[in-house]
């Protein structure tokens, strides 16, 4: 292992060496003040009260509690990031197993389990052709394995559950970790972050000032076309203003480009978010967990950036490439 | 063919306190791995420290839903009837355990938990429907459950009578109820002593109770426990094995 790469896992003192990662955490942090002093004027005015105030002051202490663990990671190293969202494709596959009653299946659970570490492993070696072998050798042990206990009632529907879930919550969220593996990992990941959780916000505010038109009523009615071009709209020029920075010097950084990536962002965050709507809708339940007090569950909340990950990780690698100039296969040497 | 069947765990939804001191806690992948290796433990000490003796294994069920009921003499119990049992019953295998003592505080849920794989009783709220959760469970899952009727452990070693929350779970249900007793596990681990001794365990178990028609009422409940209770002494008359 070399010292830029001992660096990039471990180089915590070097969290704040790009300029704009010091912008993006700056602006987490003054969104979250911004609210806090937006809702103490609200509250103060009398605009806002009772439950609807206490909703509020809980989703922005969840937010208080959610952001430091996001960005935390990110700031301390490739490392932490890869063991991060690790974690977080753990506990989104609990949540959904639990909800889909494929926890019940031990050997489905188990098998896409080994596979979230088998894909940590190979993210944090730097193993490319490793992280997309296991794509399809997943799901062949999962439908292979499945098979020798002999119990064929119910065998399409666990294998099918468990494919889904390794994608989803497995590879797609693994493409967000692979991204550590570029030396300048730091302001890429932090604009998916703050771009896909503000992306919401803004479905948000544009749907409550413009929002008529339901978007999909039976799967998630309180969406709106509004809302829906409205976040678009705002992601863009988001992006628009911090891409120029994030990406300063490489091929990405070019006005169509940045529109695209910016429609990527929003629109696969909407996208995820709907998906886990109508998983939910279909299975009938409000939340999948009651972990985040004011959110639900984690996939609640990560929903957004499910389809982003994959997306704009190929996007931009294809435009400019991920870790080209890092130490390829760290560990397994080769 | 058969339509999807999406059967969203029964405890979704509550928090992770919650959860643990709720009848509606189903295990997942995390828990059964702990408890599997806790068992495997568990055995090997049984084993060693305890010389365990199993008669009358041919009883015991290797599929759910039945109920394992013994003599209460010590916290060994519940380990023991609990060995018994096949591996691939064991992932739907609860012991059933006071739920003001085992479930008082979130600490000593989440070892009941882990280690008993426990579902509480409220003995302090027992009335008609109070057992409605654990007898949707016992025939919907469905599942093994392990039970002391006593209700409590023995203070002088000498059996108690059963009480009719057993027959309240069953009645009605057809549910096979598998006497088992103990021998040995009050002088290996009596109430005053903090950790087990090594002495000797002898469990015998007893071909299920059988008990026709039996009325989902008090009159019934009381003919569950009383004939439930008979089968275990039974088993008690029997000299030990070693």
């Amino acid at each position: 292992m070399n010292e830029t790469t001992l660096q990039r896992l471990f180089g915590w003192r070097h969290a704040f060496d790009d300029a704009a990662t010091v912008w993006l955490i700056g602006g987490v942090v003054g969104v979250l003040v911004v609210a806090a002093l937006a809702i103490a004027v609200l509250a103060a005015a009398g605009k806002i009260q009772g439950p609807l105030r206490s909703e509020l002051v809980r989703r922005l202490l969840s937010w208080c509690v959610l952001a430091p663990l996001m960005l935390g990671p990110v700031l301390l190293g490739a490392a932490w990031t890869i063991g991060a969202v690790t974690v977080l494709s753990l506990l989104c596959y609990r949540e959904f197993a639990r909800a889909t009653g494929l926890f019940r299946e031990r050997l489905v659970s188990l098998l896409v389990v080994l596979g979230i570490l088998m894909l940590m492993f190979a993210t944090f070696d730097h193993w490319y052709a490793l992280f997309m072998a296991l794509i399809p050798l997943c799901v062949v042990v999962v439908a292979g394995i499945g098979v020798i206990a002999d119990e064929p009632k119910g065998y399409i529907q666990r294998t099918a559950l468990g494919v889904f879930a390794f994608l989803y919550f497995g590879v797609c969220f693994g493409h967000l970790g692979y991204m550590a593996n570029d030396n300048g990992y730091r302001p890429v990941i932090l604009l998916v972050l703050l771009s896909v959780e503000l992306n919401d916000v803004f479905a948000y505010l544009a749907g409550k000032l413009f929002g008529h038109r339901k978007l999909m009523p039976k799967t998630s009615p309180n969406k709106t076309w509004a809302g829906a071009i409205g976040a678009t709209v705002l992601s863009v020029l988001l992006v628009l203003w911090l891409g120029p920075m994030v990406f300063a010097g490489t091929a990405v950084n070019d006005p169509l480009y940045l529109v695209v990536l910016g429609c990527i962002l929003s629109i696969g965050g909407q996208l995820g978010d709907l998906m886990l709507s109508a998983i939910k809708r279909d299975l009938g339940i409000k939340d999948f967990a009651a972990t985040i007090p004011g959110h639900g569950g984690l996939l609640d909340r990560f929903d957004s950036l499910l389809l982003v990950s994959p997306a704009v990780f190929h996007y931009v690698g294809y435009l400019q490439g991920f870790g080209l100039d890092s130490q390829a296969r760290i560990l397994t040497g080769g | 063919m058969d339509p999807w069947q999406l059967k969203p765990a029964r405890d979704l939804g509550l928090s992770m306190a919650e959860r643990l001191a709720s009848t509606r806690r189903e295990p997942g992948l995390g828990e059964a791995l702990g408890h599997g290796l806790w068992s495997v433990a568990v055995g090997g000490m049984l084993r060693v420290w305890h010389r365990l003796t199993v008669l009358g294994r041919e009883h015991v069920p290797v599929k759910p839903p039945f109920v394992l009921v013994a003599n209460h003499t010590s916290h060994l119990d519940a380990l023991v009837l609990s060995s018994l049992v096949p591996w691939r019953a064991r992932r739907t295998l609860y012991s059933i355990a006071a739920g003001d003592v085992f479930f008082e505080t979130p600490q000593r849920a989440f070892l009941s938990a882990l280690l008993l794989n426990a579902l509480p009783m409220q003995r302090r709220q027992m009335g008609r429907h109070a057992l409605d959760d654990l007898r949707s469970r016992l025939v919907g899952d469905p599942c093994g459950f392990v039970l002391f009727p006593e209700g409590t452990r023995t203070a002088d070693g000498q059996m108690q009578s059963f009480k009719a929350g057993l027959g309240m779970l069953v009645a009605g249900t057809g549910v096979p109820i598998v006497p088992c007793y103990l021998r040995g596990a009050f002088a290996a681990w009596p109430r005053t002593a903090k950790w087990p001794r090594p002495r000797r365990v002898e469990v015998r178990v007893g071909a299920p109770v059988s008990l026709g028609e039996v009325a989902d009422n008090r009159d019934g409940w009381m003919q569950i426990a009383k004939a439930t209770e008979d089968a275990v002494r039974k088993l008690g008359e029997v000299p030990a094995a070693q």
